[in-house]
């Protein structure tokens, strides 16, 4: 029944010319803040709100590094004008505190329109199709280390499987009467989960070479670099506890961090190795993180071998 | 007429720091608004490029012959004079607003000698303020502070401060170096690495403000320095441990300190002293 009522009203619009730019609805093409795209799109705007993306202005750990918006180069990726291919954005004037909104992702100044991985027609703004958002590049132009330590890896997963994982068929729009011209479209989660490695996504191999003892630590499961981040500083924390027996107890800790150039690269182990006079009883190997705007620090896996 | 007025620019390009002593006074709080976090336009320092723009135009026009740009020019330099003399009020006895009020009028008359003698003094009257204040306006507001800056110690995880952290950085070098010299290699072992992981968490400090392309200079510039920590970390995990090519690459990651000290530690030591 709502794929006739569609058709019926394609042809009759479409067929008017003119008629559909009755429909048009401005100030859609003037960057607006992101409630006013949630007028239709509610729930994307609903699952955007969740997201880093809409805190990427307002949040107190970006307020605190960028020493109150001072630091004038940070704030292009943190309230971009218009995410575009090849070039950092600019920073946007107006609606800062939206973050990273609906516009700066889709509205394009060249065409004047709304681009989207989608063919849609959409009454009240024009829309393009545009592929270009379901490449991992389109991400370069802000997450540009990530996007390298991504392609390093070889993986053919893009950014958007894991981050902007698929949700299903679903309406695009949910307010009266334009839901009713849209038929379910294939929807990726708006709330870009930021997702944290799992204990399984790093192994660790304890080995020796004569008097060295060499514990790897390898990234296997996520296909960028652990931790990961272009300017944050997430962290990952190394605790290895070689016990000698008698109470003797080693400890070796390690802190890894973008900034520090020390991550877990993917398929790649990090080696710690130290010298060792006498034969240990245990190692345990335990990792903990920091995701760059949180405080408090997580543990990600236990490793204990007895030796 | 050009050899005179080419005078002006002697005189204007001679102002510099020509004292033997220079006394160091801390700017007024009333400056702080005019820079960074409280404003990001730099009002001060910009009417201090417009006046000097000006002034500069005021010469080339007399030397190209053309008076009445010179004139417009005069009027824009009194104007902006003027207006700068109330921004900080703590500074207004640095400003004589009769004597651009005179430059502008040697201007109009025509008068290259009258054009000479009121530049010489006006151009005199920022001399002083800028002998008094410039170099330490720029040591206070255009070196970032290290006051703010943390630094995770990674053999502790604790959140510390610059200085602290410096401390721990560079007590862990010299226990490396006196455990050699003493001939412990398992305490030498110890301090090894841990001055190793502190020496390699200090890029997490310079990426706080060298971002993006500066990052990569940044990177280029410690690779020599991350290459001798290799080698410090592979000697210390042998079972016979050379002390004198750890020396040597201890040489070399002190050069790349001293590069950054070289540039940073002055203008933090200043600030420091101020805000004690």
């Amino acid at each position: 029944m709502k794929k006739i009522f569609i058709a019926l009203m394609s042809i009759f619009i479409g067929g008017c010319g003119p008629f559909e730019k009755i429909f048009v609805e401005e100030d859609l093409l003037k960057r607006p803040e992101a409630k006013r795209c949630g007028d239709c799109h509610a729930e994307i705007y609903k699952e955007w709100k969740k997201s880093r993306h809409a805190k990427a202005w307002v949040s107190e750990n970006f307020r605190e590094e960028s020493e109150e918006y001072s630091k004038l180069k940070c704030l292009k990726c943190h309230a971009p004008l218009e995410v575009l291919e090849d070039k950092k954005p600019v920073t946007r004037d107006k609606h800062r505190e939206d973050g990273v909104n609906c516009s700066a992702c889709h509205y394009r100044e060249k065409t004047n329109a709304i681009h989207g991985p989608l063919k849609v027609w959409s009454p009240p703004h024009p829309s393009r199709q545009d592929e270009f958002f379901e490449k991992s590049k389109y991400c370069a132009s802000c997450h540009e280390d990530t996007y390298k330590e991504w392609k390093m890896s070889g993986s053919e997963k893009s950014c958007q499987s894991c981050h902007m994982p698929y949700m299903g068929k679903k309406d695009l729009i949910q307010n009266f009467p334009y839901h009713l011209l849209h038929l379910a479209k294939p929807r990726h989660d708006h709330s870009f989960p930021s997702l944290k490695a799992k204990s399984e996504d790093i192994e660790i191999r304890i080995k020796k070479e004569g008097k060295k003892r060499i514990i790897e630590i390898e990234n296997v499961g996520v296909p960028h670099n652990l931790p990961t981040a272009d300017q944050g500083d997430p962290k990952y924390y190394i605790i290895i506890e070689v016990n000698y027996g008698n109470r003797k107890v080693r400890k070796i800790r390690r802190t890894l961090s973008p900034e520090a150039e020390n991550t877990l690269v993917y398929k790649k182990p990090l080696r710690i190795s130290f010298f060792e006079r006498e034969e240990p009883e245990k190692i345990k190997v335990t990792i903990y993180r920091r995701l760059s705007w949180k405080k408090e620090r997580e543990l990600v896996k236990t490793y204990l071998a007895s030796m | 007429m050009k050899g005179k007025v080419a005078l002006i620019s002697i005189l204007l390009a001679g102002i510099s720091f020509s004292a033997d002593k220079l006394i160091i006074k801390k700017p007024p709080e009333s400056l702080s608004k005019y820079y960074p976090p409280k404003s990001k336009k730099f009002e001060f320092v910009s009417n201090m490029h417009k006046m000097s723009l000006a002034f500069y135009a005021v010469n080339l026009n007399i030397n190209a012959e053309n008076w009445e740009r010179a004139k417009e020019w005069a009027k824009n330099l009194e104007k902006t004079y003027k207006e700068t003399a109330k921004m900080v009020p703590e500074w207004k006895k640095y400003f004589k607003p009769e004597l651009a009020e005179n430059f502008r009028k040697a201007v109009e008359s025509q008068n290259v000698d009258e054009v000479i003698k009121t530049s010489k003094k006006l151009g005199r009257n920022c001399q002083k303020c800028h002998q008094d204040n410039m170099a330490i306006v720029k040591i206070m507001y255009r070196f970032p502070s290290f006051e703010k800056i943390k630094i995770e110690d990674p053999i502790e995880f604790t959140e510390l401060e610059t200085g602290k952290y410096m401390r721990k950085l560079s007590n862990s070098m010299k226990a490396l170096r006196i455990f050699l010299l003493q001939g412990d290699t398992e305490n030498a072992r110890q301090a090894g690495e841990e001055f190793i992981e502190r020496a390699r968490q200090l890029k997490t400090m310079c990426t706080k403000c060298h971002t993006e392309e500066e990052k990569e200079v940044i990177r280029a510039s410690m690779k020599k320095s991350s290459e001798a920590l290799d080698t410090i970390a592979e000697i210390l995990s042998a079972e016979k441990i050379d002390k004198n090519k750890i020396f040597s690459s201890l040489n070399a990651v002190g050069m790349s300190c001293s590069k950054c000290h070289n540039v940073h530690e002055i203008p933090a030591l200043i600030q420091e002293a101020f805000e004690e």
